[in-house]
């Protein structure tokens, strides 16, 4: 364990790392058993800190919050299956499943993302990921089909159910070798890296929390921290979960 | 807009937070009201601290509980207890909305940052459970700890804007944060 990053754990307890060093730690968090614990407890002293500041919240707060409780579903707990990968958390909680082992061959055609000029069921075979797959075939399920600014077409689907949204990247240009397409989560202008995304694979992640909007920007391989060209699609999932888009 | 207080006040005595957010990851919205009111004051007065503008703290506060209710099903008691949980997703997100309009400010009209109000919040300070352990607490550490914790907590600063407030070199303020922490926690562990 890096003694360095180790004496980090106060900070971190505090929220007072930069979204970066946040990123790092909780990496370096994920191997040290040690240090979670560490983090855990000091945690718990910041929080009892926070809470001996308590001041009872309007009475009118209750109804509202209760009634938009009433009207979120709730996220499916984690089961630990195999064919997930857990990129680590993010800043806004948008994570990346992309499922890269487990990809399946389906007829483009059986996933409805082909409603324009559909000729019937189609020969080509598709490699999306198992993970977003699902997301397209959920019976809530609402999805959207966009141009891109780098003149491909993207799909895009999202399900409350699932708690999930995912992006169909095959009709994307193909990019040379030394680019990537990475996906974004925007909150208050600010950007977060959700991943880098295989284009015949596509991606699914979690839905993002309200005002938060998904891009894709074209990347140099690897990816980067934050975005170093202009996006080439934007979305707000939650406008395609109700079908504004 | 305000309306005459009507509801019940929920009976005192310990309340088990785990067991009702076990409840409430599956799907039982009246554990998830008794959790709201466990712990709202908190989070709420946590919120009016952080943001100090009451209506973001109210913002934020149903912000946190959506959070909390969207992920309850992922809650791990195993990683630590409820109230922790949901006051780290408070802070986080009280922390978050101040730097989103710092850096919105600065954009607006390129500025300096507004000079931070040190004053408490209007509203009286309920003598909440922990509040006189946590100050007892708090005066076992060192001038600089306490700084350190209290202007990265309370204010959102991250550690590079509190060394510089502070005067202090980086890794002193790091490592302050930490030995102040470690040090409220040994206290609040004794003093349970």
């Amino acid at each position: 364990m890096s003694t360095e990053l180790h004496t980090l754990s106060g900070a971190y307890a505090l929220n007072a790392l930069s979204a970066e060093e946040a990123e790092q730690f909780r990496r370096h968090l994920e191997a040290c058993q040690a240090c979670r614990q560490e983090v855990s407890e000091l945690q718990q002293a910041a929080a009892t800190m926070g809470a001996s500041e308590a001041v009872p919240p309007p009475s009118y707060l209750r109804a509202k919050v209760l009634s938009a409780v009433d009207r979120t579903p709730q996220l499916p707990p984690h089961t630990g299956t195999a064919n997930v990968i857990h990129v680590a958390p993010h800043r806004w909680g948008t994570r990346l499943l992309l499922a890269a082992a487990a990809v399946v061959v389906i007829l483009a055609g059986a996933i409805g993302i082909s409603q324009i000029g559909d000729n019937g069921p189609s020969e080509q075979q598709s490699l999306l990921a198992e993970g977003v797959v699902k997301v397209f075939q959920a019976d809530d399920a609402h999805s959207a089909t966009m141009e891109t600014a780098n003149g491909g077409k993207i799909s895009v689907a999202a399900s409350s159910k699932l708690g999930e949204m995912a992006v169909d990247t095959e009709d994307l240009p193909a990019l040379d070798k030394k680019h990537v397409y990475q996906i974004w989560a925007i909150h208050g202008g600010a950007f977060s890296s959700v991943g880098v995304v295989e284009r015949e694979k596509g991606a699914a992640m979690e839905l993002p929390e309200p005002d938060t909007e998904v891009a894709i920007t074209v990347e140099p391989a690897g990816g980067s921290k934050q975005p170093t060209t202009d996006p080439i699609m934007q979305v707000d999932p939650r406008k395609v979960l109700t079908g504004q888009v | 807009m305000p309306e005459p207080e009507l509801r019940l006040v929920p009976p005192r005595g310990p309340v088990d937070v785990d067991e009702l957010m076990r409840r409430a990851a599956r799907g039982e919205s009246q554990a998830f009201e008794s959790l709201y009111d466990e712990l709202s004051p908190a989070v709420y007065g946590l919120a009016r601290r952080v943001v100090r503008d009451p209506a973001r703290a109210e913002d934020v506060t149903q912000e946190v509980f959506l959070d909390v209710w969207r992920k309850a099903t992922r809650f791990d008691v195993e990683r630590g207890k409820a109230k922790t949980w949901v006051m780290t997703i408070a802070h986080r997100r009280a922390v978050d909305a101040v730097r989103r309009s710092e850096a919105q400010k600065r954009q607006d009209h390129q500025g300096a940052p507004d000079e931070v109000s040190h004053d408490e919040p209007a509203d009286a300070v309920i003598e909440a459970e922990e509040h006189g352990a946590v100050r007892d607490c708090l005066e076992t550490l060192t001038d600089l700890q306490l700084e350190s914790v209290r202007l990265a907590y309370f204010n959102g600063y991250t550690y590079g804007e509190v060394a510089t407030l502070l005067d202090k070199p980086l890794p002193t303020i790091k490592t302050r944060m930490r030995d102040g922490l470690i040090r409220l926690r040994d206290c609040l562990e004794g003093a349970r």
